[in-house]
């Protein structure tokens, strides 16, 4: 396998019929390089929860090409990098921010305890989120995540995630 | 009362709801695009099965309800869900009944098995967990 191989590339409006394509390529592409049921299903779960927060939580700026969600699958030879960008109001900033600086200091068990703390007290937003998707690809891909927001204007960011999914110690 | 049938599709899982057995099963695959829109009606059927069928049970045995989780793949807010589902079924067990849940979970398949070793410890309440081989 060559070493910082994209194998899906994305930039533009997001369906949810499109994050259901993008899964489809994503498996078949996994099987197609015989990576095993452990491997594709964390790099399912962690793009299932990552493209659902774009779908659910994107703040969309009408009048602008750029700034559309991005998302990205490279297949490094040690990991799988997942990379997902999407426009968002400053204003939610700060929570976004605290929940990823709090699941990055936490270990296994801690993120399993704050998954159990979320799950019995959260309730479940009209966009349909349980507060639980960040704190989930944590918990499955057990490294930490990185992310940026990048100024747009004085209302918007673009914030990035990305998230590894290591290929060491693991029956591919 | 008449059992809950829903087909499943590419997004969400089919669901099996049988009254005159007692047997309650959700299997296949979960991420429905409008998770509350899906499961609220589920709930709301077991709280109606709740009113009109356990609590008219007035034998001295009360019923043995069997709850059959088949899901080889749920997202999380999907889990919430599966949660709030999950403790309608304890309710069911402080009022007397029996309940049995059976986890299924292909082999191969750690993060199933993990998510159900997980559930059943936040609730608290054991599960059967039940290994499914591949081509089985």
């Amino acid at each position: 396998m060559e070493k910082g191989e994209v194998l899906i590339n994305h930039y533009g409006p997001l369906s949810y019929e499109e994050i259901g394509f993008l899964l489809n390529k994503m498996t078949s592409l996994l099987e197609r390089y015989n990576f095993g049921i452990t491997i594709r299903k964390k790099v399912y779960s962690a793009m299932v929860e990552s493209l659902e927060n774009i779908y659910k939580h994107q703040d969309i700026i009408r009048d602008s090409n750029n700034y559309q969600p991005k998302f990205s699958l490279t297949l490094e030879n040690d990991k799988i990098d997942l990379s997902c960008s999407n426009s968002l109001l400053k204003a939610k900033v700060v929570p976004l921010k605290e929940r990823l600086e709090k699941v990055n200091q936490l270990d296994k068990v801690g993120l399993k305890e704050f998954y159990k703390e979320v799950i019995l007290r959260g309730n479940v937003t009209q966009k349909g989120g349980a507060g639980l998707g960040i704190i989930n690809i944590a918990k499955v891909t057990e490294n930490k995540l990185e992310f940026t927001f990048d100024d747009i204007d004085e209302q918007y960011t673009y914030f990035t995630l990305r998230i590894k999914v290591s290929l060491q110690n693991q029956n591919n | 009362m008449e059992p809950l049938y829903i087909e499943p599709s590419e997004f969400t899982p089919r669901v099996f709801f049988d009254p005159e057995n007692s047997v309650f099963e959700i299997s296949g695959f979960s991420r429905p695009e409008n998770t509350v829109g899906f499961y609220k009606p589920l709930i709301k059927w077991l709280v109606d099965y709740e009113e009109n069928v356990l609590a008219k049970n007035t034998n001295f045995n009360k019923s043995n309800l069997i709850l059959n989780l088949k899901l080889t793949y749920f997202n999380s807010a999907t889990s919430k869900f599966l949660m709030d589902l999950l403790m309608v079924f304890m309710r069911f067990h402080s009022k007397g009944n029996t309940v049995e849940i059976n986890w299924y979970y292909d082999e191969d398949d750690d993060e199933i098995f993990e998510s159900g070793e997980e559930i059943s410890e936040m609730i608290n309440f054991p599960f059967n967990f039940i290994p499914i081989t591949p081509n089985s």
